[in-house]
């Protein structure tokens, strides 16, 4: 191995081609760079084949399955309805692979040069590429660390992948289970709940603290919506001791660290930590600055302690989601290019393709009435919303948090449909340091959800059309 | 808790005026985020924050003359448990080991999230990017915008008049290399400050205020500048005549004078435009602005009151406030005040005009240039040798016009040309 001598000289390689990586490859070629990005497994990492894609191709199935009552009532009818959770994995393999193939057509037409093998750092400015019984070395002038993190499960949990599964295995399951339990408070594990409850399967939650990790509002209608849909939650409870069998799980809970309760299901979800990918990457030759969990630690550029390298996504620490790794990449790849960029996870929109779906930006009301005096609160039910009984889908509420003295929106919270899609408005609106009239003196098109962000505006002050005063009066003062 | 003094800036200063405070009363704010904005004799200073807390009470008002030592304001720093403690051991010992890896970092390292939520920045993505792209620290901007937003025009304003701050940070990043002599980064660093080869001139104090008053004064007022020439034959006879009785007055005294003599046929340059309510103030008081070259920068101590005053006594008070100018005595009071200016530059010799900036929020500024002896053509159409001086005058034409200008100018050089005229005026 002659290192060094026979360097290949690029202006950029990035190591994981997940999201982070692949939107910064993207980018930097976008800027002139040459850009070499290393994949060990496939383009679009644990978000497009194991994460976000999956699991919402399930979410998606399930939400249409909720919808066939609904059918039902407007005169569409069908004889027989079934679910048969192979074919659904057979859809999710091929919107996987329409997906994937987009990323590596996008990454040919950018002329990125993209390499299966398995990185290590030689020194500062030097990659080592390990292909097979090949071993490659690239000098490079910037790097990009975008290896992800794995997840990892409480020590009393044995995750075998059958009965006992993971926020990627879950989604390879090809029946349906009789009982699943799910283990978690996070977005992911309320998918899995809702998912498979509308699929049929019979579905309790275990949560370790007495709440979801929504604004209070939520996490109250989260439960009055999860006993309609007949699914129990136990709630300050422990998972001690797993027992795993040919076709049961039994599970031992601590409840408040006090009483010991047994429940049996057919099969366990588990909710994970997650730890930095970096075995193997020798970053610690580098001496790459860490975080206490050891994530690798980066400034608002994406930049490590050498500022030569960057580092991007789950790998970093924080929230571990997309939509912050997206932004890091494209961050990174412009601060290379010169560019003055930065990335800013203020507003950073958390949502969860639940049934009904949750969405919230800003300040929950609890974090409001910490950081201000006064605090208005406007809340408008689906009820109130025409569209909403249109679509059949009248369960969920917009709730907005402005604070009094200036008027500022804080913070817009939404469960119910259409949520996903709409709280780009609420997350436009507060990076432009929006005021409440900011939100009323535009046009709303009707009818449509939209609607209800526009009369959670007004019930800030009494003003909601559709909305008995009584009820506004109450969710002023609350 | 912590209290915020005045400290004492430097420069010889004992006192100070509140002018603005940054933070109220139960703002959270950070170490070193500006808290208060104090005027001294000479300068304008930021008191930043000695720790990060919230700001438990205010004491002086805006406004307010205080001494040094006085406090301004208290602080509830966070309570310091035990396992906070260990928390900022930890982070101490960190940030020296960043400092040990200095020769590959030349940008400091913000650091990751955890524990904190990230701090609302109050300014629309398309601001904050003009913020990155000048390098401004939009904590540090005062935003003027709706429910204080900080606009586009805030970071114009923040990039014109505070470069300052950039280079207390480089002196900060400097400090914690210094001790750690021994180890091979601070020797990296120094090199590199050998090699520049440009020379560093601190840009703070009165160098600092100087430009923002240009900067806001030339940004605000759209000047017009015209030049004269006036005969000062007859005025360097009066003064030697009057030399002859013992009397040492001036020209620059009877300039003031007659300058003041001029403003009463043409108040509209002893004013001040007060855009907001539309209208302009014709200042009834004569205070006459001096502008004086010392080591440190331009200063102009301000003559009270000319139209009240005789023309010994505008020499002696010139004479007076010119030399405590120079020895960097001046009070505030013998600072502020002024409603025209005046700049003797003649006796630095050279110069044959100028197109000074106006003293903000001022009306008018003149100009005197050299006095030189020129050929000139009398109403007999003979040559004479006359002693000729240049004068520039700069008002804000917003508030006047040329005509208006060339005859105020008239109207002194015909007092200049013949001083005896002057007597007319004896009240």
């Amino acid at each position: 191995m002659v290192v060094g001598e026979l360097a290949h000289e690029r202006d950029v390689v990035i190591v994981g081609g997940g999201p982070g990586g692949y939107h910064a490859a993207i980018r930097a070629a976008q800027l002139g760079l040459s850009v070499t990005l290393v994949e060990k497994e496939a383009l679009g990492g644990v978000c497009l084949n194991k994460g976000c894609i999956p699991s919402k191709v399930f979410a998606h199935a399930a939400q249409s399955m909720t919808s066939v009552q609904h059918m039902n009532d407007m005169g569409i009818e069908w004889a027989h309805v079934a679910f048969h959770p192979g074919k659904l994995q057979q859809y999710k393999t091929k919107v996987i692979g329409q997906l994937r193939q987009g990323v590596e057509a996008l990454c040919k037409a950018n002329k990125i040069e993209v390499i299966k093998g398995t990185a290590s750092f030689l020194a500062e400015d030097r990659i080592g590429v390990e292909k097979g019984d090949a071993f490659d070395v690239y000098r490079f002038r910037y790097a990009v660390i975008a290896t992800g993190a794995a997840l990892v499960a409480p020590a009393a949990i044995n995750v075998d992948h059958k009965r006992v599964l993971n926020a990627y295995s879950i989604y390879g399951l090809e029946e349906l289970p009789n009982h699943l339990i799910v283990y978690g408070s996070d977005y992911i594990a309320l998918e899995v709940a809702t998912s498979f409850r509308a699929f049929g399967a019979d579905v309790s939650i275990v949560l370790e603290s007495d709440d979801f990790v929504f604004d209070s509002s939520i996490n109250r209608e989260l439960q009055r919506l999860l006993k309609k849909m007949k699914v129990k939650v136990y709630k300050n409870s422990r998972i001690t001791h797993v027992e795993s069998e040919q076709e049961q799980v039994t599970v031992s809970l601590a409840v408040k660290e006090q009483e010991t309760v047994s429940l049996e299901g057919s099969h366990l979800f588990v909710s994970c930590g997650l730890k930095a990918n970096v075995d193997g990457l020798e970053i610690d030759r580098l001496g790459l600055k860490r975080t206490k969990e050891g994530f690798i630690d980066v400034n608002e550029r994406a930049q490590t302690s050498l500022p030569h390298i960057f580092a991007v996504g789950d790998v970093t620490g924080g929230p571990a989601l997309a939509v912050k790794a997206i932004k890091q990449g494209k961050v990174a790849a412009e601060t290379m290019a010169g560019k003055q960029s930065e990335a800013d996870t203020t507003f950073l929109p958390t949502i969860v393709h639940s049934i009904p779906p949750i969405a919230s930006v800003g300040l929950t009301e609890e974090e409001a009435k910490e950081q201000y005096k006064d605090v208005r609160i406007g809340q408008f039910p689906l009820t109130g919303n025409g569209y909403a009984s249109i679509i059949g889908q009248k369960d969920g509420f917009i709730k907005v948090i402005s604070d009094a003295d200036s008027e500022m929106v804080l913070g817009i919270h939404m469960m119910g449909a259409g949520a996903v899609e709409l709280i780009s408005s609420g997350v436009i609106g507060l990076e432009m340091v929006g005021r409440e009239e900011d939100w009323k003196f535009p046009l709303y098109p009707h009818p449509s959800i939209n609607e209800g962000l526009l009369e959670a505006v007004e019930a800030l002050r009494a003003e909601a059309i559709h909305l008995p005063p009584t009820k506004q009066k109450g969710a002023v003062s609350s | 808790m912590l209290e915020v003094k005045l400290h004492d800036i430097g420069e010889g200063m004992t006192e100070a005026v509140v002018i603005h405070y940054f933070v109220k009363k139960g703002d959270y704010v950070k170490a070193d985020q500006p808290l208060v904005e104090v005027q001294t004799d000479k300068m304008v200073a930021e008191i930043p924050s000695p720790a990060e807390g919230t700001v438990l009470d205010i004491f002086v008002p805006e406004g307010q003359t205080i001494a040094v030592g006085t406090t301004l304001l208290s602080l509830q720093t966070e309570a310091v448990g035990h396992e906070q403690a260990k928390e900022q051991a930890a982070v101490t010992v960190e940030a020296e080991v960043e400092t040990e890896s200095e020769p590959v970092v030349s940008e400091p390292i913000g650091t990751n999230e955890s524990k904190t939520k990230p701090q609302r920045i109050l300014a629309s993505p398309y601001t904050r990017k003009i913020a990155r792209e000048h390098g401004v620290d939009l904590s540090l901007v005062k935003g003027t915008g709706p429910a204080g937003r900080i606009t586009d025009e805030d970071v114009y304003r923040y990039v014109q008049g505070q470069q300052a701050p950039q280079t207390t940070q480089q002196e900060q990043a400097a400090q914690p290399v210094a001790p750690t002599v021994e180890h091979e980064p601070a020797t990296v660093t120094v090199t590199k400050e050998e090699t520049k080869e440009e020379t560093i001139i601190p840009f703070r104090g009165r160098r600092k205020q100087i430009a923002k008053k240009m900067t806001q004064s030339l940004f605000t007022i759209p000047h017009c500048t015209h030049f004269e020439e006036i005969d000062v034959t007859e005025l360097i006879a009066l003064r030697e005549e009057l030399k002859g009785h013992g009397m040492n007055i001036s020209a620059t005294a009877f300039f003031i004078k007659a300058l003041s003599l001029a403003l009463k046929q043409f108040p509209i340059f002893n004013a001040k435009l007060d855009e907001e309510n539309e209208c302009i103030r014709l200042e009834k008081e004569h205070h006459f602005g001096i502008a004086v070259d010392t080591e440190d920068g331009l200063i102009v101590p301000v003559i009270k009151n000319i139209e009240k005053k005789s023309l010994r006594q505008i020499h002696e008070e010139a004479k007076a406030l010119t030399k405590k100018a120079l020895e960097n005595q001046l009070s505030l009071a013998e600072m502020t005040g002024g409603t025209f200016t005046i700049s003797n530059v003649g006796p630095l010799g050279g110069s044959i005009g100028a197109t000074p900036i106006i003293n903000y929020p001022e009306v008018a500024l003149v100009a005197f240039h050299k006095t030189k002896k020129r050929p000139v053509v009398m109403e007999n159409d003979e040559i004479a040798v006359r002693s000729m001086m240049n004068l520039s005058m700069s008002f804000d034409h917003r508030v006047a016009d040329g005509a208006t200008a060339v005859a105020f100018t008239n109207y002194f050089a015909k007092l200049i040309e013949n001083p005896k005229l002057m007597l007319m005026e004896l009240i």
